[in-house]
């Protein structure tokens, strides 16, 4: 009941504070817009409890949205959790605030591959959370083939028919299909994207949905066979729900993709925004996040108390290429665009 | 000249409050849509405030894949998808509806009332949940699948969910209470003294129904078929969740433009270009609707 209560009271503190913003308000609380379920809840306790700090945490579910919501002005978040990409776009765009992060104690957590990248070349705006990449999985139950190219994907065989999952975004989608022909990402080619239309044309038979929703029932609960989807995602479902899955290693290449937390431009609460991104780099809480979340993490860990490995946790350790997700031009953008309303007409 | 200097009388400052309220919901918003469908889209999303017909240009011509403009039918193909499926949905409504709202006007004033009630329920659940409920119901292990399994009738019904059928499905439910409703209301209304009277001058069931019952009923089921249809024409959940997202309606397709293209102009020029779609239905039966009421005050 308390519980409860508190919660309630938690939920109305702070609506009123993202309606008003008076500053009295904003003193004690801090809100976070995050990939659905990707901040682990016992860190966030913890947090609250140290730092006397009131936490919410919403969720978004793409990229696209995250930017829009930032793109259609005060979004009332002091903290996104953006993929690299968009972590870029953001950037040029003018929708992140410069908090320094090159000289916060966090900058010195992230392991030194993912430093100062080429999204945040002066490393000031973002501190990343977790890395990994998308490819597809297969339910070993109905599909025993291969899964060492995207070809059983993209061009799959007849009993596959309406038993293959896309994701419903072109960004997630098309550098796959990309890798799979050889193409650059981010291409500016009409007679390139044209080929990648086809390729996806030709897919569409076999695709029951292209959604990116409830995906953990579709192929752990063997409505398909195959589903578009990310390596920790697959390994947790596999782990925690022992669904007999497989995470596909397609030698043309998985799509790489890193988030970051960043923090909007004008953000009420840019201290407490601060606070949280170093208290989640330190080695203790940062191992808390990777055990909840199950995606490779970008920042230093206990090895002693992470829970994944080679062995009991192989999707976290590809064995072949990963090419990072670009951000594109928007010539190129428009291609994609393009691709995926012929698609889908 | 002179009228024109009058104050305005007290009643029209009276409704000042909802005529405010109109301005600020309503008409502002949209003046916004505008302005935002003449704008420069920007590099990545969001607008410039650079005047241009390009966004309602692109509706109708596009680059093709050699790079040169063509008529590209892309997206009258997804407002025609979208007028028929919402057609569609209006006649299976108004289908169902009939019989149901007459067999809820012949039962008693309780029963009707608990009846009632039971058709406004789902008003109460959330858009999403409903819908979502009918992913569990057609779904592989849903109920319907469960059924002809045991029955022996089939094993191979994958095939439900993720369908045009299975978007129809959702549709109806989702706005079949708004046609049973008004319909309900003007059969409450007719008289039951006219059915008896064309019983007496030798009028079969059917001519009845024919020419007594359905001409007088026939607001309400106008007034039905605006509330389904309308609505219908901006539906986002249905494709998704039970179409599987393989094809869109223009729902879908303005959301395209506001989230993944970037392309907020083209977004809201085709939200305009739906809008007077709807505009212009309304007014045409308006027109309709007055005119005949002329006739029959003149006659």
């Amino acid at each position: 009941m308390s519980v409860k209560i508190r919660l309630s009271m938690l939920a109305a503190a702070s609506a009123f504070s993202l309606l008003t913003s008076l500053p009295a308000w904003a003193e004690g609380s801090l809100s976070i817009y995050a990939w659905a379920d990707s901040i682990a809840p016992e860190a966030v306790a913890k947090f609250e409890k140290e730092t006397g700090i009131k936490v919410t945490v919403d969720a978004f579910s793409s990229n696209e949205d995250l930017l829009t919501k930032l793109q259609a002005g005060s979004s009332g978040y002091d903290i996104v959790t953006p993929s690299q990409h968009f972590v870029k776009i953001m950037i040029d765009s003018g929708l992140l605030e410069d908090i320094g992060a090159s000289s916060m104690p966090a900058f010195q957590q992230i392991l030194p591959e993912w430093q100062k990248q080429w999204w945040d070349p002066t490393g000031n705006y973002s501190v990343p959370l977790a890395y990994g990449n998308a490819g597809f999985t297969v339910n070993r139950n109905l599909y025993k083939g291969p899964v060492d190219s995207w070809k059983v994907y993209f061009e799959p065989s007849e009993e596959l028919k309406g038993k293959i999952a896309s994701l419903a975004q072109a960004d997630e989608v098309i550098p796959a299909a990309q890798n799979y022909l050889g193409i650059p990402y981010c291409s500016e080619d009409p007679k390139e994207m044209k080929r990648v239309l086809d390729l996806l044309q030709a897919q569409k038979p076999f695709v029951a949905a292209y959604s990116s929703d409830n995906i953990e029932n579709r192929i752990g609960g063997g409505e398909v066979a195959m589903h578009f989807w990310w390596d920790g995602n697959t390994m947790r479902v596999r782990r925690n729900d022992k669904a007999n899955v497989e995470y596909a290693m397609p030698k043309e290449g998985l799509v790489g993709w890193l988030d970051s937390y960043a923090v909007p431009k004008g953000a009420a609460n840019l201290d407490n925004a601060k606070k949280f991104i170093d208290f989640m780099a330190k080695e203790e809480n940062a191992t808390i996040e990777y055990n909840y979340y199950g995606h490779s993490s970008p920042v230093k860990v206990d090895a002693s108390k992470a829970l994944y490995n080679k062995e009991n946790a192989p999707e976290l350790f590809p064995t072949v290429p990963v090419k990072m997700g670009q951000a594109c031009s928007p010539a190129a953008q428009e291609l994609v665009t393009k691709v995926w309303t012929q698609l889908l007409q | 000249m002179n009228q024109r200097l009058r104050l305005p009388s007290w009643n029209v400052l009276g409704l000042l409050p909802a005529q405010l309220i109109m301005l600020l919901t309503l008409i502002i918003p949209v003046g916004i849509i505008i302005l935002v469908s003449f704008s420069t889209r920007g590099p990545y999303g969001g607008f410039d405030y650079v005047f241009t017909t390009a966004p309602y240009k692109q509706i109708l011509f596009n680059e093709g894949w050699s790079g040169e403009l063509e008529f590209n039918p892309q997206y009258l193909i997804v407002v025609a998808r979208t007028v028929i499926l919402s057609l569609a949905t209006t006649i299976i409504c108004l289908a169902l509806s009939f019989p149901v709202a007459y067999f809820i006007s012949l039962q008693k004033t309780s029963a009707k009332m608990l009846l009632i009630y039971l058709v406004t329920l789902p008003f109460w659940v959330s858009m999403i949940v409903r819908v979502y409920s009918w992913i569990i119901i057609l779904g592989n292990d849903g109920v319907i699948a469960k059924a002809l399994r045991a029955l022996g009738i089939t094993n191979n019904i994958g095939s439900l969910l993720f369908t045009d059928t299975a978007m129809l499905i959702g549709l109806v439910y989702s706005y079949i209470p708004l046609m049973i409703l008004p319909v309900f209301a003007s059969i409450e209304k007719l008289d039951p003294a006219l059915v008896e009277a064309s019983h007496d001058l030798y009028g079969s069931r059917l001519t009845t129904l024919r020419r007594v019952i359905l001409p007088l009923c026939r607001p309400g089921m106008v007034a039905g078929a605006i509330l389904v249809f309308v609505p219908c024409l901006g539906a986002v959940l249905e494709p998704v969740l039970l179409g599987g997202g393989k094809t869109m309606m223009m729902g879908n397709l303005i959301q395209l433009q506001f989230g993944a293209a970037r392309n907020w102009p083209l977004g809201a020029a085709i939200s305009i270009v739906l809008m007077c779609a709807v505009m212009i239905f309304l007014l045409w039966r308006g027109i309709h609707a007055m005119r005949k009421e002329g006739r029959e005050n003149g006659a």
